[in-house]
Formats: C-alpha cells, structure tokens, sequence
C-alpha cells in the first residue's frame, strides 16, 4: 500500500498534463504523422508492361482499360548455317517467324484476361493472370507474386494438326477424344522485385503441358525456369532481356528431329506515356511460352536471331475516376 | 484518496475537449488540371491530410503524390515515375500561417490568404495562396484554387510532350474539417 502511495501523485500529474500534451506540440507538421500515418504503399511500375519480351512480367492491365497488343517476330538476321538466311530474305524481313495479335482485359487492378491468337502452329491462347501479393514501399513485403495460367487450342486443318504422324500413335489416343489432342496449357508463377527505381528483376516456374504430342518420345509436360529483368537507362528508355531454362531430356539431348536451344532475347523499351514500344532481338520464334519453349529450333550460337517488336496500346473503358470528379463538382 | 484520484483523471480527461483548438481533415479532395490546346489532364486525390491550428492561426497540408488518380494509368504511372519522382518524393507538403483568426464555433464565411512555404518535388518555394473558409456547425469546409509552375519545383518536361503539357498546372483544393480528437 505505502509503494502505491506513491505512484499516485505521479500518474495523476501525468493524466493532469494529458491534455496539454497536444498543444504544447509546438509543431503542426509533426502532428501530421501522428493524424495520419504514412501508409503501406505497392510499388508501382516493377515492369512498364504485361510482358517482358516473350515472358509474362508481373505487371497486370490495370483495371477497366483494355490493351491491344501486337508482337511481330521476323525470321533469322543471320544464319552461319544456312545461306537462306541473310541478305538474300533481307535479314529475315521477309519471313515471318510469328505474329499474335491479341486483345487483353484488366478486370480489376491485380486481375486480368485475355484473348490472342498466334500465326505459329495457328495457336488460340485464352490466359488469366492474378497479381495476389505486392510489393511495398516500405519493404514488408519484399516481393510481388503473380499467377499466370492459359489454355490453347490448335484449329489447324487435320491433316496439318497430324502432319508426319504415325497412325497408331493416333489411334492409341482414342479417336473419340480428337478434340481433346488440340488443347495445351501454361502455369507460371512469376516472383518479382523492383530493387531499385532502375532495376527489377523476376523469376518465373513454368509448367507446360501439351495433350499431343507427335514424336512419342517426346514429353507431354515440361518445366522451364525464366529469368527476366528491367534494367533503365534513362527516364523512358529501359534495357530489357528474359531467358527460359527448359527441364527437357529430349530437348537437352536434343532426340528429337530439330534442334532446341534456350530461347534468349534482348530489347529496348521505349516509352512515351501512351505508347510503350518494344524493339527485341530473340532467338526464340514463338511469342507464348506454349510456342517457344517446345520449339526453338534457332541458337545465338550460329547468329540466328530475329528482330521482333511488340506494340501496345491501353485504351479505357468505363470512367477509372468517375468517382472522384463527382466529388469536384458535387 | 482513490476518489481523489478518479476525479482528478476525469478531469483531467475532460480537459481534452475544452477548447476546440485543432482541427483535422474530414474529407479532401486536390486536383490539378493542364490544359494545352493538344491534351487536357486532369487527376484527382482524395488521401491528402490537413491540421488547422485555430488559437495560432496556421496550416499545415501534405498530399501523397501516389494519391492521384489519372484517367490514363499508363500517364499515372508516368506521372509518379518520371516527373514528380514519387519514391524520391512521395508528397507535396504546405505548411503555412493564416491571415485572420478563425472562430469555427460561430457561423461565418471567412475570405482568407494563406502565406508559407509549398514543397513540391523537394523543392520549397514561398506563396501566398487565397482561399474561402466556410464555418457551419462546427466545421469548417476550405477552398482554394491556385496555379503552380512546373519550372519552379524542377519538374523537368521532355521536349517531345511539351506541347502536351501546360507549364503552369491549375490546382483545386477542397478540404473540410472537423474537431480533431486524439486516437487511442
């Protein structure tokens, strides 16, 4: 009871001074902070894109905007190889090696859809990507995830789809289930950090299935490690590269009929706040991953790489700030 | 002696709500406009904060750069990115003395300059700002329009969009206070 006794005088002084303590801080401004903590904020602008050059980036299409988007991959510049290749096709200008054109959704901030088709094995792609974790500000969360899932079908003409196929291999799927044989599938999880204004970088499993495949020997599902980064060097120029690592005896061993070898690309973003264009060079000839990491036949090694660009343009749809300006004029 | 103390903590307490000295940000809203004969921008931001000390007659502000909504999210992004440098400088902070003395209690309009100093960018720069101070049952709803130039807050402008930009952006700030009570 006695130590109580004097505690007392002390917490009363303290509660007496309580609210004095607000107007005596002499400064307004600190007094901010304290009215309103900074908050949490998700880092913007990891990649300027959707893609970094043939990879996912962890960049969605923001919400009610919808991107159109065209990638034009040219054939080989060069080949050491093959004669076909160089002057006489005028650097791959003119071949085509792939074209997609596509149409994408942002249904909300983190959510998006989309919709292309590929002149390559003439490949429909209908993806989903889910932004689900994000980066902060103030480095709670260290990294941004995001999912990206697809499915594709092939429509070619049978006789195309079959082309150099056994027979039996065919009947041994079962006729029944033709359709089924035209249908493959992405998964990647794409992990992403923006370590600085200028430098972000991300990682990217991948697994990719087919339901047909023609050689028997080769796999129906395969794994491919991507790594891909954003590197500025200036304030609307930016050095851009992504690379796939493909989990694939019959490809590292290189079974199979044609060559494979990792697709590499380089490029240049430029952007002018409506547009962001890209300008790449790959040796890669597919645009989506359902493409490119089951055929590349091309190698760096023998100079056979491609010019390849991607365009986009957002276009909005729907009021994104309807709210705010009835707030103004209301 | 335990009632002694009750009634001196409840006092104590009670002394918070005496006299009504600051007052804090109910609901903000900034905007800005640039207006060129090629493109019209606009964006809004409804996160800023605003303290009125009403015995000193000062005023402070900070708006989080990253607050403004764009139509465009690629221009937001730009925006943030490359002209006002958000991560380098997340807000636009105003910290400023008013040239009357308010009474909020009594209804009244006030038309009233504030003069401080404005940080945009990093950049401090002097001003002198009018606005109108409505006071309604014990709120008080502020006005102010003003204009800032790009040059003077080192907001540089690429010569390929200058034409797209205005070189002074118009600015519209609506803020209402209320009572400001300390959280627990």
């Amino acid at each position: 009871m006695k130590r109580r006794n004097r505690t007392y005088p002390l917490i009363l002084a303290f509660l007496f001074f309580l609210p004095f303590a607000g107007l005596a801080q002499d400064d307004l401004f600190d007094m901010l902070e304290e009215v309103e903590p900074p908050k949490q904020e998700k880092v913007s602008a990891t990649f300027k894109t959707t893609r970094v050059i043939n990879a996912h980036s962890i960049e969605t299409v923001k919400g009610k905007t919808m991107d159109v988007r065209i990638s034009h991959r040219f054939g080989n510049i060069y080949s050491t190889r093959n004669d076909n290749d160089g002057p006489d096709s005028f650097f791959g200008f003119d071949n085509v090696a792939d074209v997609r054109l596509a149409v994408e959704y942002g249904i909300t901030d983190d959510v998006m859809i989309g919709l292309g088709r590929s002149q390559m094995n003439n490949l429909v792609d209908g993806f989903a990507k889910w932004r689900f974790y994000s980066q902060t500000t103030d480095n709670k969360r260290p990294l941004s995830l995001a999912f990206v899932g697809n499915m594709v079908v092939n429509p070619s003409k049978k006789s195309a789809f079959y082309s150099g196929v056994n027979d039996n291999t065919v009947q041994t799927f079962g006729s029944a289930k033709k359709f089924f044989h035209r249908l493959g599938y992405t998964a990647q999880l794409i992990i992403a950090r923006k370590f600085s204004p200028g430098i972000s970088l991300e990682l990217i499993p991948t697994y990719v299935h087919r339901n047909f495949v023609k050689d028997p020997s080769d796999e129906n599902s395969i794994f491919a490690l991507g790594l891909a980064g954003r590197f500025k060097v200036s304030k609307r120029v930016a050095i851009i590269s992504d690379f796939f690592y493909v989990f694939s005896p019959y490809r590292y061993n290189q079974k199979g009929p044609v060559d494979f070898h990792m697709p590499i690309s380089i490029g240049v973003e430029i952007e002018t706040g409506g547009h962001v264009f890209h300008i790449d060079v790959s040796n890669a000839r597919g645009i989506i991953a359902n493409n490119f990491l089951i055929e590349s036949p091309d190698s760096w090694e023998y100079a056979e790489i491609k010019l390849g660009f991607n365009i986009s343009r957002v276009f909005n749809i729907g009021n994104r700030i309807k709210k705010a300006k009835e707030v103004t004029e209301g | 002696m335990r009632i002694i103390f009750t009634v001196f903590s409840l006092m104590a307490l009670l002394g918070n709500s005496f006299a009504q000295v600051i007052y804090t940000t109910d609901t903000s809203m900034v905007s800005f406009f640039s207006a060129t004969p090629i493109e019209d921008i606009e964006a809004f931001n409804s996160a800023s904060t605003s303290l009125l000390n009403v015995a000193k007659s000062e005023i402070v502000f900070r708006v989080p750069i990253s607050g403004f909504q764009f139509e465009k999210p690629l221009m937001q992004e730009h925006f943030n990115e490359n002209y006002l440098e958000t991560e380098k400088y997340p807000y636009a902070t105003f910290k400023g003395k008013l040239s009357d003395s308010l009474d909020i209690s009594k209804d009244t309009i006030y038309s009233i300059t504030a003069t401080g100093m404005m940080n945009i960018h990093g950049q401090d720069r002097a001003e002198t700002y009018n606005g109108l101070i409505i006071c309604k049952d014990g709120r008080a709803t502020m006005t102010c329009d003003f204009a800032i130039s790009l040059q003077n807050h080192k907001i540089k402008v690429p010569k390929v969009v200058f034409a797209n930009i205005a070189e002074t952006i118009e600015v519209k700030t609506y803020f209402e206070f209320k009572p400001y009570e300390k959280k627990k």
